[in-house]
């Protein structure tokens, strides 16, 4: 691989930027995120080419993780309206879009609700027709309330499309303008979570176009002249189109991208990845080089969904945490930290408040600020704090492993240096180069993916066949987002068969991941 | 009497149901959204208790019959549940009286609730079960005389099928082709009764168990008490019955399989201080037997509900995964299943254990050392 790659990681605090080619960082920087990420982007990428200097071929790909679409969700800002057109009467009225929502959002954003005829069971077969008239008068109703973004949901969608990509025909047709998300291309089986998935990227997809634009005029403005890409919740890109109309592909891509980074940096595929930050250490587990997901439901911003997003852990240890004395005299670390405001207040940045940074300093695991305004600091409560700070990490540890076989450890962000020695269950301790800006190496990676999710037959032709079936349709789902054909590789296979019912009816989910053709 | 009237308390009973249903029974979710959406409207749930309805009372199970993948696309149509209602009246010929759920443990706690919602008919605080069962010959009702058939099974388009059989074995064989063809889920009234027949054959006081569990786990959430000691506290005081925390540790494998329709797994708890301390829970729908290195510890028709260390919640079978940290409890069944009528359909054999059933007492009293 001759040309350069960018990659960016645009978190709540700071945006990150490495300067990669084939498997080396050349450069990498760490700057402040601005409200309208554009020019924090700028600051990043100008301050990256000056550490790098003269480039001797020209940089061929831009990538970009963010937090943004996520933190604007929760905290309920750069939202709008949205009108969902549920595709499934008479099934289901008696649990209508938004019933489980919380009601600060459920009603505070005079979304409209739209229940319409047509649906399809398990097989695939129509219970009733699709009401075209109810979706073209449902369409004209929002259209004069001036509503701009649609949902369109239907049962049983990952198994019969067909039915909202019609409704979308003709919403579109009404509206011309009209952003439109359709539950079966953000979500899987489970029309409530799946929906919901769907109504929240709808809320967010105004803002989607202009935080993507302002990203995309940011490396314009660089004078950059390559694809941009954006990291989705596995860690696997897609293009800026994509992200701006599925902002919701992109809300876990933060913790995937620090834990694909890890394994990147550091050549291990399978470990324990804890990234330790201002407030808190997330951590996560690879196997094979991918992120362990969650099984379950996820709560987004109070909102139930069913996509899948990297199975982490959060505990309250972190660089800025308070070290504060029990009442049984043991000093404990967490969960109250002084976050962005360490270098002020920490004791080695001449504050007068102990943080796990200064322990980690006494204890001369790193070398920050001015050690020696912690002369006073008893060894007793170093060692007690310390205590406090593994023991905590180490229990985290242990809960995200299936096995008692002690793992390799990665550590990565800035916080690392509060680990030092070793840790019960954990065979070595990885510090990789880079590793506070492992999130930006993990954006970098470049690789996109296509998964299936759907109900297969498997008593008509057997469990192989419906199993090839899924594969294919994940690889060609792979190669249509822009994968190198020839090298897509299935990571990920699921069967669940339906209970209860003498059918052969199998849910299949198979994930296919393969680098991207125009780099491969 | 009273209703459900807060957002908070349907979420309870959610959670308790699921605590009743042992690994299995569906996840009430689905009915959970159905009853908050009256509840946002102002119409609640009318529960009451057995000794208020007269003998000749009409009591009727409205219970949901299929697969759990299908109802979390098909959800619940209040249409449906309405024409239900009026349906069955016709079919039996008189008017109900008050409705009744055929199995507490899982989905099946919530759909009486949503319907009592809509018609302001009062749910009875019992049910057929006190747990979830895989099959309808199972029942409480079943074992003590009351047959699910005649019954009314309906789909959401309209479609209606009655049910006359022979035995409650037949009717399930029966009611799951029919389901079947309807796209693998569908609504019916079963069991009618009089209120004489529930008062002695249903498993009494559930509905408000499901409440007082599920409250019992938040609260302690909330004043961060320990969760397991404030329920076993709770069970203390249910009369003949014993609960107990069997086993505490983190799951270390899960296998799950389906044949003949069966959700068939097996999940291994490991100490969380001794990875060859091991806990061993069968599911076959629901969670079947729990042993530790190989002896016994609690065993179906009792009670085995696998839950979450920290937050309590109760899991079902399709929830478990690698590495969660969990406390597995026993809780013993109703006397009324531990009966001789009752062990010829809910023996442990029966569900294709070798081995024969121990109350959990003796199972607690043989381990302590």
């Amino acid at each position: 691989m001759t040309g350069y790659r960018i990659g960016i990681d645009v978190g709540g605090t700071n945006t990150d930027a490495v300067l990669m080619r084939g498997n080396d960082v050349v450069a990498a920087v760490k700057r402040f995120t601005t409200q309208d990420v554009g020019s924090g982007v700028v600051d990043a990428v100008t301050g990256l080419l000056d550490e790098a200097g003269d480039l001797d071929a020209p940089v061929r790909a831009v990538m970009i993780g963010t937090t943004q679409f996520v933190n604007a969700f929760v905290q309920r800002r750069n939202l709008e309206r949205v009108a969902i057109i549920r595709v499934a009467l008479p099934k289901g009225d008696g649990v209508p879009p938004l019933a489980g929502w919380p009601d600060d959002i459920a009603d505070g954003y005079g979304s409209r609700i739209y229940m319409v005829g047509g649906g399809a069971f398990y097989d695939g077969r129509d219970y009733a027709p699709l009401d075209e008239e109810a979706i073209a008068e449902a369409a004209r109703d929002a259209k004069a309330a001036g509503i701009e973004a649609f949902v369109i949901s239907a049962n049983f969608a990952p198994i019969r499309p067909d039915l909202e990509q019609r409704a979308e025909e003709i919403v579109k047709a009404i509206v011309p303008g009209a952003r439109i998300t359709l539950s079966g291309e953000v979500g899987g089986l489970g029309l409530i979570d799946r929906e919901n998935a769907a109504i929240i990227n709808a809320m967010l997809s105004g803002f989607a176009i202009d935080v993507v634009r302002s990203m995309a005029a940011a490396i314009a403005h660089l004078g950059i002249e390559a694809p941009l890409y954006i990291s989705q919740n596995d860690g696997t890109l897609i293009t800026t189109e994509v992200a701006a109309a599925y902002p919701i592909f992109t809300c876990a891509a933060g913790p995937t991208n620090s834990l694909r980074g890890a394994a990147f940096l550091t050549g291990v595929r399978d470990a324990i990845v804890a990234d330790i930050g201002g407030t808190t250490t997330d951590v996560g587990f690879l196997a094979k080089g991918f992120p362990r997901e969650t099984a379950t439901a996820n709560m987004i911003g109070g909102v139930r969904t069913n996509f899948r997003i990297p199975d982490t852990l959060s505990i309250g240890v972190g660089g800025g945490s308070l070290v504060r004395q029990a009442q049984d005299g043991r000093w404990t670390v967490g969960p109250r930290s002084v976050g962005f405001r360490l270098r002020e207040e920490g004791m080695v940045f001449g504050g007068t408040i102990l943080t796990a940074t200064d322990i980690a300093v006494a204890a001369g695991h790193a070398d920050i600020g001015d050690a020696s305004r912690l002369a006073d600091l008893a060894e007793a409560t170093v060692s007690s704090a310390l205590d406090s700070i593994h023991g905590q990490i180490a229990d985290a540890i242990d809960q995200m492993k299936t096995s008692a076989a002690p793992m390799p450890l990665i550590l990565v962000g800035g916080g690392h240096v509060l680990v030092g020695g070793s840790l019960p269950g954990v065979r070595e301790i990885l510090r990789p180069e880079h590793a506070d800006v492992a999130n930006a190496v993990g954006a970098a990676i470049a690789l996109v993916s296509g998964r299936v999710d759907a109900m297969f037959d498997t008593t008509e032709h057997g469990r192989e066949s419906a199993l090839a079936q899924a594969k294919q349709q994940a690889i060609d789902a792979a190669v249509a987002q822009g994968a190198h054909a020839a090298e897509v590789e299935i990571v990920e296979i699921v069967e669940l068969p339906m209970t209860h019912m003498k059918t052969g009816a199998t849910q299949i989910k198979v994930r296919a991941v393969g680098p991207i053709a125009e780099l491969a | 009497m009273y209703r459900v009237e807060t957002m908070e308390d349907i979420r309870d009973m959610s959670r308790g149901a699921v605590l009743l249903g042992t690994g299995g029974g569906g996840d009430p979710y689905i009915g959970e959204l159905f009853v908050r959406a009256q509840i946002r409207k102002g119409r609640y749930p009318t529960i009451i208790g057995c000794d208020e309805i007269a003998d000749d009372a009409f009591v009727v199970s409205i219970a949901g019959v299929g697969a759990p993948s299908v109802i979390v696309e098909h959800l619940v149509s209040e249409n449906t549940l309405h024409r239900l209602l009026a349906r069955a009246e016709s079919f039996y010929g008189r008017r109900i009286d008050a409705l009744i759920s055929a199995e507490i443990g899982g989905a099946n706690s919530m759909f009486p609730l949503a319907l009592s919602s809509i018609s302001g008919l009062p749910v009875l605080d019992a049910d057929g079960i006190g747990r979830a069962v895989p099959q309808i010959e199972m029942t409480a009702f079943s074992i003590f005389g009351v047959r699910a058939t005649p019954a009314l099974v309906m789909d959401d388009s309209g479609n209606i099928v009655t049910f006359d059989a022979v035995s409650d074995r037949m009717a399930e064989d029966l009611i799951r082709v029919v389901t079947g063809a309807m796209g693998a889920m569908a609504f019916g009234a079963f069991y009618p009764m009089t209120g004489k027949q529930a008062r002695e054959t249903a498993i009494q006081n559930t509905l408000t168990q499901t409440l007082e569990i599920g409250r019992t786990i938040r609260q302690a959430r909330l004043s961060g008490t320990d969760i397991f000691a404030d329920l076993l506290a709770y069970f203390a005081g249910w009369e003949g019955r014993a609960a107990r925390v069997l086993f505490d540790g983190k799951i270390v494998d899960v296998r799950h399989e389906t044949r003949d329709g069966w959700h068939w797994g097996e999940a291994v708890i490991a100490a969380l201080d001794d990875p060859e301390d091991q806990c061993t829970v069968e599911i076959r729908n629901e969670f079947l037997v729990a042993r530790r290195n190989g002896r016994t510890l609690a065993i179906v028709p009792d009670l085995i509900t696998i839950m979450d260390r920290e937050t309590g919640e109760p899991l079902t079978g399709e929830m478990l995964s690698y590495g969660q940290r969990v406390k597995v409890l026993g809780l013993s069944a109703d006397p009324a299943l531990r009966k001789p009528e009752s062990m010829e359909v809910l023996a442990p054999r029966l569900f294709g254990l070798d081995e024969d059933f121990v109350p959990l007492e003796g199972l607690m009293a043989a381990a302590t050392p």
